[in-house]
C-alpha cells in the first residue's frame, strides 16, 4: 500500500511525459504586431484561436519578431540550425533561394498540390521558388502608392495626377505655395529602395526589369539611368523634405500626417497607421508612367512568406500546412482584411467592398491590382543581401547629389557581377 | 603562499577567460579561412577571404573614418579637458566639485542614449540646433548634419567628444592637484602669469596621464559601434561608416561570415597593437 502511494505520482508523471512527448509542437516566429509596420496582431491572435481545430491536437509555440529585425534574426537561426519550424518572415527571392540553396528550408509543393493555395499566381510563387520548387507561401500583398492629403488638396484647388507632366506640375504648385511635396525620410535607409523601385518600375517597365534580371541586359541601360536621374532630379528639386538622408521613415510619415507635407510615397504596409494617424480626408493615388510607352502599374511585393524548417519532422510540417491552409483560407482572410489591415494575395477589390475595409484600403488595392500585367519588382526584396548593402548607401549617395546616375548604376552593375559570380542572384 | 595554491587561486579565473575570449577569438580566427553560404561553412580557403581587403573600398573607407576619429578625439576633448581642470584647479574645493560632476554626468550616458538625444538635436526637421541658429538670426547656417556627407562624420565626433571630455577634466584635474604647489609657488614669487605656469609647469607633468587618456581614446576610437549604429547606421553614402559596422553589416546583413571574420581580425590586430604599445610606453614611464 505504502509503495502503490508513493510510485501514483510518478506514474502521473511518466503518463503526462508522454502525453506531452506525444503533442505535436509547431514554433512559430511571426511579426504581427499591435502597430507599426505589419500591425496585424488582432488578425493573428484571433486566427491562432480559430485555426486550433486544423492543427488537429498540434500546438503552435508562437514568437512575435519586429518585422525590420526578423530577417536578421532569421539568418542566424539558419546559420545555427535553429530555424523555427514555420516562420513568417522576408524577403523572397534571392534571400528565400539563398536559405533553400543550403537546405534550411522544406519544399511545399506537395502542400500546394494537396491544398490548392490558386491564390498564388506565377509571380508571386516564381519569388517563392528556387530551382523548381516552391519554398514559401506568400500571403501579405504589398503595394506602393501615393498617400496624399484630400483636405490639403482640395484646400490648394489640386487635382490628383494622370500623368507625370500632371505630376510635375502638381509638385511645383505645391513648392509655390511652400508646402512639402512628398514626405520623405531615408535615415533607416531603405525606404530609398522602395521609392527607386517605383520609379524604376515606372520609367523601364517589367519586361525591361526582368532583362536586368534574368537575362544580360546590364544595369547600365539607358532607362534605368534615366530612372536613376529621375530620382536624384526629385531630390534636387526639393521635391524631399530638408535633409531627407538624415529624417527617419517615421518621422517622414509623421510629417505627413501632421499635414506639413501633401503627399508621401510608400506601400500598403503603413495603411494601418495611416488611417489611425489621419487627422483629415486621407487619399491614395498609383503614381503614373514616368517614361512614354511604359504601362501603367506599381510595385508589387509579397511583404513576407511562411516558410517551414526543412529540420521539422514530417508530422510537424503536415500539422503547420494545414494550419496555414486555414491562416490563408477565404474566411481567414476577411479576418486579416478586417482585423489586421493586412490585404492577402488573392484578395480581390470586391471582396474588401463586401467585408467592408476602410475605404482608404479599398481604394489602394483598386488602384494597385487594376495593372497585374504591368506591375513590377521590389529591388529591397529581390536583390541578394549582398547587393542590398550596396543598394542602401549607394541610394543615399545617388539621392544626395555625391554620385551621378551613371556612377551609381556602374557600381550597381559590378554588384550584380560579383553577386552572379558567388551564385547568390534568385532564378525562379 | 607557493605556486600551487597560486595557479589554483587563478584556474578559475583563467578557464573563465579562456572559454569566454580566448576560444571565441580563436573560432572567429577560424571562420576567416573558410567560405560561407548563409551563416554556415562552406569550405577551406586559405587566405583568400584577406586578399579582398585591398579592393574593399568600404573597409579603407571605414580605417579612414576610424582615424579621423582618433585624431578629433585627441585634438578637441583632450585638450578642452586639459584647459578645463587647468583652470579648475584654481577654483575653491566646492566648486571643483560641483563643475567636475557636472562634466561628468555627459560620460555617464550611455551612447545610444547619447546618439538619440544627438539625433533629436541635429534632426534636419525639427532639431534644436537648427531651431537656434534660426533664433539668433543665423539660419544660413542650419544644415542637415548628419544627412550630408561634409558633416555627419564631424557632427557625431561632437557627441563623441561631448561624453569624453568630462571624463578627460576628471583625469587631469586629479593630476593637477597631485603636483607640488611649491612648483606654483616658486613661478608665482618669479611673476609668471597663468599661461606660463599652465605651459611650463602643468602641460608637462601631465605627460603621463596625456598619454594614458590619448592611448584610451585611440582604442575606443576603433572600438566604438553604437553611437554610429543609432544616428546614421553608417551613412549618408559611406560618411560615418566605422569597422565595427562594417563588420556588423557584412556579418549580420550579408551573412558573410568569413570576409566579416577577417575585418574582425583586423580590428583585433590594431586594437591589441594600440594596448600593446599602451602598456609599454606606460611601464616604461
Amino acid at each position: 500500500m505504502k509503495r502503490t502511494a508513493w510510485s501514483a505520482p510518478l506514474v502521473l508523471c511518466i503518463a503526462t511525459q508522454a502525453t506531452a512527448q506525444d503533442t505535436v509542437v509547431v514554433t512559430q516566429w511571426d511579426q504581427f504586431a499591435q502597430s507599426g509596420i505589419t500591425a496585424a496582431g488582432p488578425a493573428m491572435d484571433e486566427l491562432i484561436a480559430t485555426c486550433k481545430p486544423a492543427l488537429n491536437g498540434a500546438e503552435v509555440l508562437r514568437t512575435i519578431a519586429p518585422s525590420i529585425g526578423i530577417r536578421d534574426s532569421y539568418r542566424l537561426a539558419v546559420s545555427a540550425g535553429k530555424t523555427p519550424d514555420l516562420a513568417y518572415t522576408w524577403p523572397a527571392a534571392s534571400v528565400l533561394s539563398g536559405y533553400a540553396r543550403v537546405g534550411a528550408l522544406a519544399p511545399l509543393d506537395d502542400y500546394y498540390a494537396q491544398y490548392g493555395w490558386d491564390q498564388v499566381n506565377a509571380f508571386y510563387k516564381g519569388r517563392n521558388s528556387y530551382e523548381g520548387k516552391t519554398y514559401g507561401l506568400p500571403m501579405e500583398q504589398d503595394l506602393m502608392g501615393v498617400y496624399y492629403n484630400k483636405d490639403l488638396f482640395k484646400e490648394n484647388g489640386l487635382a490628383v495626377p494622370t500623368t507625370y507632366a500632371e505630376f510635375q506640375a502638381l509638385v511645383e504648385k505645391l513648392k509655390a505655395d511652400e508646402i512639402i511635396p512628398v514626405a520623405f525620410g531615408n535615415r533607416d535607409r531603405w525606404p530609398a529602395t522602395n521609392t527607386f523601385s517605383l520609379i524604376l518600375g515606372l520609367t523601364a517597365g517589367r519586361e525591361l526589369e526582368e532583362k536586368v534580371f534574368f537575362g544580360d541586359e546590364p544595369w547600365t541601360n539607358p532607362a534605368f539611368v534615366q530612372a536613376a536621374q529621375t530620382f536624384q532630379d526629385w531630390a534636387k528639386a526639393d521635391i524631399f523634405p530638408r535633409g531627407f538622408n538624415g529624417v527617419g521613415y517615421d518621422e517622414a510619415n509623421a510629417l505627413f500626417l501632421s499635414g506639413r507635407a501633401a503627399m508621401t510615397i510608400t506601400g500598403t504596409w503603413v495603411l494601418q497607421d495611416m488611417i489611425r494617424g489621419a487627422k483629415f480626408d486621407l487619399g491614395v493615388f498609383m503614381l503614373p508612367p514616368i517614361a512614354e510607352g511604359v504601362a501603367p502599374g506599381t510595385m508589387w511585393g509579397e511583404g513576407s512568406q511562411w516558410q517551414l524548417s526543412a529540420a521539422a519532422t514530417p508530422a510537424v510540417r503536415d500539422a503547420a500546412a494545414a494550419y496555414l491552409d486555414c491562416l490563408v483560407s477565404p474566411e481567414s482572410r476577411q479576418v486579416w482584411v478586417q482585423k489586421g489591415y493586412t490585404v492577402p494575395i488573392g484578395t480581390t477589390p470586391a471582396e474588401l467592398a463586401a467585408w467592408g475595409a476602410d475605404p482608404v484600403v479599398q481604394e489602394f488595392f483598386t488602384g494597385g491590382l487594376a495593372t497585374p500585367d504591368a506591375n513590377f519588382y521590389d529591388l529591397h526584396t529581390t536583390l541578394p543581401e549582398s547587393m542590398t548593402q550596396v543598394l542602401y548607401p549607394e541610394l543615399q549617395r545617388l539621392a544626395g547629389g555625391e554620385v551621378t546616375a551613371d556612377e551609381f548604376l556602374t557600381t550597381m552593375q559590378a554588384a550584380w557581377v560579383t553577386a552572379g559570380a558567388n551564385n547568390e542572384r534568385w532564378i525562379p | 603562499m607557493t605556486s600551487r595554491p597560486a595557479i589554483l587561486f587563478l584556474l578559475p579565473a583563467l578557464l573563465l577567460y579562456a572559454a569566454f575570449v580566448v576560444v571565441p577569438i580563436l573560432q572567429v580566427v577560424a571562420y576567416s579561412f573558410f567560405s560561407w553560404d548563409n551563416g554556415i561553412a562552406q569550405e577551406f580557403v586559405g587566405l583568400a577571404n584577406y586578399t579582398h581587403l585591398g579592393s574593399d573600398s568600404v573597409f579603407w573607407a571605414a580605417l579612414s573614418h576610424n582615424a579621423i576619429w582618433v585624431v578629433l578625439t585627441l585634438a578637441f576633448p583632450l585638450l578642452a579637458g586639459l584647459l578645463l581642470a587647468a583652470i579648475l584647479a584654481d577654483r575653491s574645493p566646492r566648486t571643483i566639485q560641483v563643475m567636475s560632476a557636472i562634466y561628468f554626468i555627459p560620460r555617464t550616458i550611455p551612447l545610444v542614449v547619447a546618439g538619440i538625444i544627438w539625433g533629436w538635436i541635429y534632426n534636419p526637421l525639427f532639431g534644436l540646433l537648427n531651431y537656434g541658429l534660426d533664433m539668433m538670426g543665423l539660419g544660413s547656417l542650419a544644415g542637415a548634419w548628419l544627412a550630408e556627407e561634409s558633416t555627419a562624420l564631424v557632427s557625431l565626433n561632437v557627441v563623441g567628444a561631448w561624453t569624453f571630455f568630462g571624463f578627460c577634466v576628471v583625469i587631469y584635474l586629479g593630476a593637477i592637484q597631485s603636483i607640488d604647489p611649491s612648483l606654483y609657488e616658486a613661478a608665482e614669487v618669479d611673476g609668471a602669469p597663468w599661461w606660463r605656469k599652465f605651459r611650463d609647469i602643468t602641460v608637462p607633468l601631465l605627460n603621463n596621464s596625456t598619454l594614458f587618456l590619448g592611448l584610451y581614446a585611440a582604442i575606443e576610437a576603433m572600438r566604438f559601434f553604437d553611437l554610429i549604429w543609432v544616428t546614421t547606421q553608417g551613412g549618408p553614402g559611406y560618411a560615418t561608416e566605422v569597422l565595427t559596422t562594417h563588420v556588423y553589416k557584412t556579418f549580420f546583413l550579408v551573412g558573410d561570415f568569413g570576409y566579416a571574420a577577417v575585418l574582425s581580425v583586423v580590428l583585433l590586430v590594431i586594437v591589441l597593437s594600440l594596448s600593446a604599445i599602451a602598456f609599454r610606453l606606460l611601464r616604461a614611464k
